[in-house]
């Protein structure tokens, strides 16, 4: 049974649990027990799986590591420590050292010390291994087992089909999976399946203890952390106690708009505006930590920041570093160093300072632009005030109008503690593949065996035999992969139903390349005109991308349109000032998506807002939005314009009023079709791929898409019957899947999708041999590899996951086809209107450009259509 | 369609009909294997296409057969796939007391044992009458020859995109232009899969074919499509928008 804790233990209660040397460090150390420890030491000292989440800086870790180091100390006090590992930790974050220096090997060294004045006692090993552990280390391991390991998911999986290490871990007595909330993605679901298979290695049934940031539904990640059991009764979750310790932390989040008008305002202007607020904010706090939602934009705040403020950020002595992870790891040690030295006054990073890395002391955050979901919001605004009972400060600093409302309705949902949810990736036929050529490596096993330790994994409960007889077969070379000497990974033996693995290479072939990360190179992007902006670097485009560029074309990045000119090396150069519309999709963003339930608020505030509006003048609306938003009086009249310019030139768009908007650019010719469907990207892009294939089948024509968090649109020259394909789908909600199944394999994303797919699957493996490909090369020959594929079977495994990864991972098929069921059940009605221009709340929409194009019109029909075209216009020219 | 008088694309193959003589380049038998070998494991279907499309081609009964370089796709060692292959799609171009002819090209450099096997003689380039066949990575004086008028390569692997607004698609494609006074076409890759180099795109390998902007294209679809010369295309089309 999964069940929550409803109230700490009693200090003496947890004090009688802890062994003495440790319960007399840790009062030489702090003054009580953190409500943390309060709830959490007992379950732990009495062998209960346990949950626990609570805010960065609530002492989590200590807390778990507190009943396993009494007890370890116990033991090595009797001298009865074992050779064996006791205790295996698991984390995501790649760079673990410091953190685990403070919470682990620092009180191990000076309890050690107490003890020692007393009596002797055995040396408790703590070891970290991850892909950086050196060979000679490794030896030492396997001689001397550390007591405690600390790993990743990545190397846990290597150390599972170890040849000798495994045997370290015939009796593990607890297992601590540490950020939880970061592992909702394919190293999550990779780790899920390692723990099964860890606890199938060991004798003991090892203890599992979560460790979590702000997450929701607490429920479904207790059961990812401690898998399912088979009963009589069938499949169930093992139990787990789940501690909750969020919110006790105080929250001082604001929303700041940096101008009182952000509609009528130039890009200039806003920027500038944008830099004074951020800059003042630093200069008010001791030490700042700035988000920023991608990679480039970590660079571009820090170079803006240099130019305007040169005086301040543009000394000799540095006062302000970037921290992400495309820099190098010297890089980052670098920055977080000097941060805990108090050196810098502010950091700008992207994601790589959200989880729990010792950083220091940092009185504010700023994120800049909307976080795009509630649980982000907190992480990150809770790395400010590093003790558990102070206040997070935290601001956002807003980047336009859209942004504005997102954050308005993203404060108030993240004050009145409403918590956006999380998914674990389920049945990732790629992952699964990984795994179970790294179990036959182990060892050779049944089928039936094999399948029910995979069932016990969270993220495989649900697999189907189907899908699992098609990955070994897949695995075993089978689907008429001629030449079985290189394909086959596995032999399967239908008559004794075993299972081994096949060639000399299995072992290095999957130590050298397991892993769910997809590896992506990224090329800069400079500028080499117009003069003034000369050698300015805009930012990143991913190393396949800039393959297909061709001379002149225009793509956009970072919202701004660039002409490509040329590479050179890693760098790709462009002008920056082209009024060309975009002539190829940008494929590449790196943007995160905006959480359904925070687009499902907004929509019902916009409703709100509609209601209010029709009724009411301008001071009682600014009233209902400064009750309803904990926002400012800047923010509250921008809102308000905002919503007014809409109200009265077009419709406002609501949860229960779905606006399509016409529009066409007489200058290009080219005709749009504009959805106001606040759903978040995710949802909006099974939408808009489903909408533009009905019409784009209807007019045998291929159509561009736009997508945003807030909407998006289809473009053509032609005349596309898109409400009627809206209406076509909501009739049959059910056949949305099937319908998108089709024709994603049309889009480019997923040629994309599939070479991740298919070298998490090894079928290309990255490290062969010795040699590492570039991922460009990787890419190219992904594609052939899908064309060779398909012909041997539509429904190849790796075909099927990339679908099932587009679909569930990175879109969101199951909201997408809610909403549809909305429409079907009149709960959301569908309204057009034709416009001249476009409508205030379609602007940012349309500026941003395509994101992919629905290819329908056959090669062939393509080819004779554009040499009648060509042949036209050179006839032409020669009369 | 007749690229030039007496030289008609059939597919990705040429015919010349008055000397009943077929020609194909760049076939890269193996093509698969040497991926397979980099760790990108594609299973193998190319062979098996490629056999198909030559037993259709033979129904033209031509009496010899130019292989244009290029048989196989290797630079190593011959991999026990790859001979099998080469061995079988000799055999089928053999029969009937066909010709062979084997132009050298830059991936053949140990054909040797396979065309020993067969009595195969490899050569340099190949002289019919006014024509001469050569692979293309290199030029050799004895093809400058004045009686020669016209000059058969591959090597490039030519191929066109087509681009209209945000779409693209890669065609195979035979050029027809001209290498000092002679008449010269340069073959599409008889190899299904890539297309080939994007000709508006990159710079052609050869060395002796630097400027190709009066060429005629003819692009592989369905049939061929004389598109006219690259220049030409590049001007009207919306290559530059």
């Amino acid at each position: 049974m999964i069940k929550i804790i409803e109230k700490p233990y009693k200090s003496e209660e947890v004090i009688k649990v802890l062994d003495e040397s440790v319960k007399e460090w840790f009062f030489s150390k702090f003054k009580e027990f953190s409500i943390t420890q309060l709830y959490g030491i007992i379950p732990i000292h009495e062998r209960k799986n346990i949950l626990i989440s609570a805010p960065t800086g609530g002492t989590k870790t200590l807390t778990a590591f507190l009943a396993i180091i009494s007890y370890l100390v116990r033991l090595a006090k009797k001298n009865e420590l074992e050779n064996k590992v006791y205790c295996v930790y698991v984390s995501p974050l790649r760079a673990l050292n410091n953190d685990i220096a403070v919470n682990l090997i620092k009180p191990l060294k000076e309890i050690e010390n107490l003890v020692k004045k007393k009596q002797k006692m055995q040396e408790i090993r703590v070891k970290v291994r991850t892909g950086d552990t050196t060979q000679d280390e490794k030896q030492k391991m396997l001689k001397e087992a550390p007591h405690i390991l600390i790993t990743t998911p990545e190397s846990l999986g290597i150390i599972l089909s170890s040849k000798k290490f495994i045997e370290k871990l015939r009796a593990v007595e607890f297992v601590i999976i540490d950020e939880i909330h970061a592992l909702a993605n394919k190293r999550g679901a990779h780790l899920s399946l390692s723990l099964e298979r860890l606890e199938n290695i060991s004798n003991i049934i090892p203890v599992r203890i979560g460790l979590s940031a702000t997450i929701s539904p607490l429920e479904e990640v207790a059961k990812f952390l401690v898998g399912f059991e088979k009963t009589k009764e069938g499949w169930k979750p093992r139990d787990c106690l789940i501690v909750e310790v969020n919110f006790l932390k105080k929250l001082d989040l604001k929303v700041l708009s940096p101008l009182k008008d952000i509609i009528n305002t130039t890009a200039k202007e806003m920027q500038q505006a944008l830099y004074d607020v951020v800059d003042k904010l630093i200069q008010e706090h001791k030490t700042t930590l700035i988000f920023t939602n991608t990679r480039s934009a970590t660079e571009r705040v820090i170079n803006h920041l240099k130019e305007m403020f040169p005086n301040r950020y543009e000394t000799i002595e540095e006062t302000i570093g970037a921290h992400h992870s495309s820099l190098s790891r010297k890089h980052r040690f670098d920055i977080e160093q000097k941060l805990r030295e108090g050196k810098l006054k502010a950091v700008v990073t992207s994601t790589s300072l959200e989880l729990g890395i010792d950083i220091g002391y940092i009185d504010l955050v700023i994120l800049l632009g909307s976080p795009k979901s509630v649980a982000r919001a907190i992480q990150r605004t809770g790395r400010a005030g590093h003790k558990l009972h102070e206040t997070s400060k935290g601001r956002i600093v807003v980047l336009d109008q859209d942004d504005l409302v997102e954050c308005a309705v993203l404060l108030k949902e993240a004050l009145e503690k409403k918590i956006d949810t999380v998914v674990f990736p389920k049945n990732c036929l790629d992952v699964l593949a990984q795994h179970i050529f790294g179990m036959v490596i182990q060892k050779k096993w049944k089928l039936n065996e094999m399948f029910d330790l995979i069932r016990k994994s969270y993220c495989f409960n649900e697999l189907s035999r189907e899908d699992f007889l098609d990955v070994i077969s897949y695995l075993a070379g089978e689907y008429n992969l001629e030449d079985k000497n290189v394909y086959a990974k596995i032999w399967y033996d239908t008559r004794t139903n075993e299972i081994g693995r096949k060639g000399k290479l299995a072992r290095m072939i999957y130590m050298t390349n397991i892993g769910t990360i997809p590896e992506e190179s990224y090329v800069n992007v400079i500028i080499a005109s117009p003069f003034e902006r000369k050698n300015e670097k805009i930012g990143v485009i991913d190393e396949a991308f800039l393959e297909r560029l061709k001379k002149d074309d225009v793509f956009v990045l970072g919202g701004n349109k660039y002409q490509f000119l040329y590479a050179r090396g890693m760098n790709a150069y462009v002008n920056a000032s082209v009024q060309r519309p975009p002539t190829i999709p940008s494929w590449f963003s790196e943007m995160l998506p905006l959480s359904f339930e925070l687009a499902l608020a907004i929509q019902k505030f916009r409703k709100l807002m509609e209601e209010h509006l029709k009724k009411e003048n301008k001071d009682k609306v600014k009233e209902f939005i400064k009750k309803y938003l904990y926002v400012d009086e800047n923010s509250c009249e921008a809102i308000y314009n905002y919503f007014h310019d809409q109200f009265l030139y077009a419709k406002i768009p609501h949860e229960s009023k779905l606006v399509i908007e016409y529009y066409t650019d007489a200058v290009q010719g080219k005709r749009y079709v504009i959805f106001h469907s606040l759903y978040g990207r995710r949802v909006n892009d099974v939408l808009s791929r489903a909408i533009a294939y009905l019409v784009a089948k209807h007019g045998l024509r291929d159509i561009e898409i736009g997508i945003s968090d807030n909407g998006f649109f289809l473009a053509s020259n032609y005349n596309m019957q898109a409400e009627k394909a809206l209406k076509l789908l909501s009739e049959k909600p059910e056949a949305l899947r099937p319908l998108l199944e089709d024709v994603i394999e049309k889009t480019e994303i997923f040629k994309r999708r599939f070479r991740h797919c298919a070298t998490r699957a090894l079928m290309i493996l990255r490290n062969y041999k010795g040699k590492n490909k570039s991922v460009g090369t990787q890419q190219m020959k992904a594609e052939f590899l899908y064309h060779v594929v398909k012909k041997i079977s539509e429904d190849f495994p790796i075909i099927r996951e990339t679908k099932r990864e587009i679909l569930e991972d990175l879109m969101d098929i199951e909201n997408a086809t809610l909403v549809l069921k909305w429409i079907k059940e009149g709960k959301i009605k569908i309204e057009t209107i034709v416009v001249e221009t476009p409508s205030p709340f379609s602007l940012n929409l349309i500026t941003q450009g395509y994101a992919d194009l629905m290819r329908i019109e056959n090669k062939i029909l393509f080819l004779r259509r554009m040499y009648e075209k060509i042949r036209k216009k050179i006839e032409v020219k020669s009369k | 369609m007749e690229i030039l008088h007496g030289f008609k694309a059939v597919g990705k193959a040429l015919w010349i009909k008055n000397y009943k003589t077929l020609v194909l380049t760049d076939l890269h038998i193996g093509y698969e294997e040497a991926l397979a070998k980099e760790g990108f494991l594609v299973p193998k279907i190319l062979a098996k296409e490629m056999k198909q499309e030559i037993k259709d081609l033979l129904k033209l009964k031509p009496k010899i057969v130019v292989i244009n370089g290029d048989l196989k796709h290797e630079f190593g060692e011959i991999s026990k796939q790859e001979w099998f292959d080469t061995l079988e799609i000799l055999d089928m171009l053999l029969k009937d007391g066909r010709r062979v002819i084997l132009v050298k090209g830059n991936h053949d450099t140990i054909l040797g044992p396979i065309a020993k096997k067969k009595n195969l003689e490899i050569v340099d380039f190949y002289k019919l009458k006014e024509i001469c066949f050569l692979h293309g990575h290199k030029i050799f004086l004895e093809v400058l020859d004045k009686k020669i008028k016209v000059l058969i390569t591959g090597h490039e692997h030519p191929a066109i995109s087509l681009r209209e607004g945000v779409k693209q698609e890669k065609f195979k494609c035979f050029l027809l232009g001209k290498y000092k006074d002679k008449k010269t076409i340069i073959l599409p890759s008889f190899l299904n899969f890539p297309e080939g180099t994007d000709i508006t795109k990159e710079k052609m390998y050869s060395p002796f074919l630097r400027n190709i902007s009066d060429f005629e294209i003819f692009v592989v679809g369905d049939k061929i499509y004389k598109f006219g010369k690259l220049k030409e295309i590049e001007k009207t089309s919306n290559f530059k928008n």
